[in-house]
């Protein structure tokens, strides 16, 4: 017999206290509920509830078993409940890098249509590399270099950029391109990633440029600043958008670069290598 | 992780003033883009102590030729070696370094004091290697568990430590390997950062080298302290110190990413206080001034709650 199927009766008819109302509340009839309840009374080798003219009443043996009864139907619909959620694919909660800017949404595209359910968080680099460590995230793209202590790192990437801005033609990028642009180049917030920042900067004067850097909040603020014509910017290229020709391309030393840093600790649901992987691929 | 402020005996600066140093150490390395162990101790007079992850072992680099010289110390005055014993370093057999010796071309006599001076004054691999020899690893390793201290923090020399960094980037000579571990576009990694197979202590321990070096008498060990008052370099405590009568005493460890230095700071009618900053940089350049910088401004951040006249 199926002993789930007729605790599920008893506790019906202890909760209604009435086999008729208790019977449509489990879209029954009361006929197939009454002997239901007989074949568990017989199985147990107890009388659950007593009938009389009045009505029906749990036993004071039935209000005994109640509780245990209730603890199994409960674990039965948690086993189901965790089992429905397990089928589901599990969101990844990714970390991404504001400083990736416009190749942020199509990261994500990418991975969306590589069938890998994202939750993404875009903040700074070291916000990232914080929620990480407090397990809040799964994976991070962020900023290289930076500190990673407590955190699994995967390899660096490169994420080829571009300079853009008034008075910027082809071959900017190379150091002769530079050194001639005076304007300073809008980039994000120095407490987003300060090594990176930093090795930015002396790039920057490696090429020729004098190293004048205006830090923007935000991707907006930063396009803002360079159509105003106050700034030039240094705009990441993310595979597969744009597909602009390659003169524009800044240097390889003013290439921005990207780790993967997951936590130490992972959820054994989240599948780190293959988003790394997806990740890799779509920048 | 240790972030733990012993009590200084005399309350010289106000109570609550210590959380302060140390949050102020914790941006500092952050803005740095490193990871810091710092340890700093009043030598003499009342205890006091700043610490912040000084219990962390971290590879130390050159720092080995620290505890490896007060060890050498120790036995010259028991009588086990003759500080001027001679010794020849020949051209053929040396692996090759950046300074002193290693980075002569013919044999090399000299005696082993000089060797410790060198060793110490311009962190000569070659002598660190002599030295190390002379005295027999086994010998360093007993000694130092006699003193308290660990072992590993003479695991190797510098030509153990220059092979496993050539065979761990596949490269065959010194540049070229530095090159690999300084390429950005790399997270270029090795043995050598990694306490289980480098030279290894904590800032705590390196602290308490200093303080037995600072507590002997004799000639070998006023012969080390003279020698570490002689480095060649004052760009990472040293820069947290730039006043002429402030005597500053340091020896310095570097590899790749790894940038220490362990100094003792000397205010004129102060008690010195040893300082001992441990780092590894995100960024993996060779040249980088702001790291050297950070690390004279956590040993001037923890330096400064122990400052106390001697005459107090």
């Amino acid at each position: 017999m199926d002993l789930l199927k007729h605790l599920r009766f008893f506790r019906a008819v202890a909760d209604a206290r009435h086999f008729g109302d208790a019977a449509a509340d489990l879209g029954m009839t009361q006929p197939p509920l009454s002997q239901g309840i007989i074949r568990l009374e017989r199985l147990l080798g107890v009388r659950l509830f007593d009938r009389d003219a009045r009505g029906v009443r749990i036993t004071a043996v039935g209000h005994r078993l109640l509780p245990a009864a209730r603890d199994l139907l409960d674990a039965a619909d948690d086993l189901v409940a965790t089992a429905h959620e397990l089928a589901q694919p599990e969101q990844v909660r990714v970390g991404v890098a504001a400083d990736l800017e416009d190749g942020v949404p199509g990261l994500l595209r990418a991975l969306a249509d590589g069938g890998t359910p994202v939750l993404p968080t875009v903040a700074g680099s070291v916000e990232v590399v914080d929620l990480l460590r407090d397990g809040l995230l799964d994976v991070g793209v962020v900023r290289h270099p930076g500190v990673l202590d407590g955190l699994t790192a995967g390899p660096v990437l490169v994420v080829p950029t571009q300079v853009v801005g008034a008075g910027v033609g082809g071959g900017a990028g190379t150091g002769a391109g530079l050194a001639g642009v005076r304007l300073p180049v809008a980039v994000p917030p120095r407490h987003h990633q300060p090594p990176a920042h930093d090795q930015l900067v002396d790039a920057l004067r490696r090429a020729g440029h004098g190293g004048a850097v205006l830090e923007a909040h935000d991707a907006a603020q930063r396009r803002a600043l360079v159509a105003a014509g106050a700034a030039v910017g240094l705009v990441p290229v993310v595979a597969g958008e744009g597909g602009d020709s390659s003169d524009g391309l800044a240097g390889p030393s003013l290439r921005l670069r990207v780790a993967l840093p997951h936590a130490a600790q992972r959820r054994p649901e989240v599948d780190h290598a293959a988003v790394a992987a997806a990740i890799q691929e779509a920048l | 992780m240790s972030r733990a402020v012993r009590p200084s005996a005399p309350s010289d600066h106000p109570p609550g003033e210590q959380p302060a140093v140390l949050a102020a150490l914790r941006e500092v390395a952050r803005d740095a883009g490193v990871t810091a162990r710092v340890h700093a101790t009043r030598l003499t007079g009342p205890p006091g102590s700043v610490a912040q992850d000084d219990a962390e072992p971290v590879a130390i680099a050159s720092l080995y030729k620290l505890p490896l010289a007060l060890v050498w110390a120790d036995l010259v005055a028991a009588g086990e070696l003759a500080a001027d014993q001679r010794l020849l370093l020949p051209g053929r057999t040396r692996v090759p370094g950046p300074t002193g010796v290693a980075m002569l071309l013919d044999d090399v006599h000299l005696t082993a004091r000089d060797a410790v001076r060198l060793m110490l004054a311009v962190s000569d691999n070659a002598c660190g290697d002599a030295v190390l020899a002379l005295v027999g690893p086994a010998r360093v390793h007993a000694w130092l568990a006699e003193l308290g201290l660990p072992p590993t923090m003479v695991r190797q020399g510098s030509a153990d430590e220059t092979r496993a960094v050539l065979r761990d980037t596949g490269t065959d000579d010194w540049a070229a390997a530095q090159r690999t571990l300084a390429d950005p576009d790399r997270a270029a990694d090795t043995s050598q950062y990694d306490p289980a197979f480098a030279s290894a202590a904590t800032a705590e321990q390196l602290g308490r080298v200093l303080r037995l070096l600072w507590s002997r008498t004799g000639p070998a060990h006023t012969l080390v302290r003279d020698a570490l008052a002689h480095q060649a370099w004052r760009h990472r405590v040293g820069s947290g110190f730039p006043h002429d009568d402030v005597g500053l005493l340091g020896k310095t460890g570097t590899l790749g990413r790894l940038r220490h230095e362990a100094a003792v700071v000397g205010f004129p009618h102060e008690h010195p206080v040893g300082v001992v900053v441990l780092t590894r940089a995100a960024r993996p350049e060779r040249h980088l001034p702001g790291v050297d910088a950070a690390i004279g401004e956590l040993a001037r951040l923890a330096v400064g709650p122990l400052r106390l006249p001697d005459d107090a």
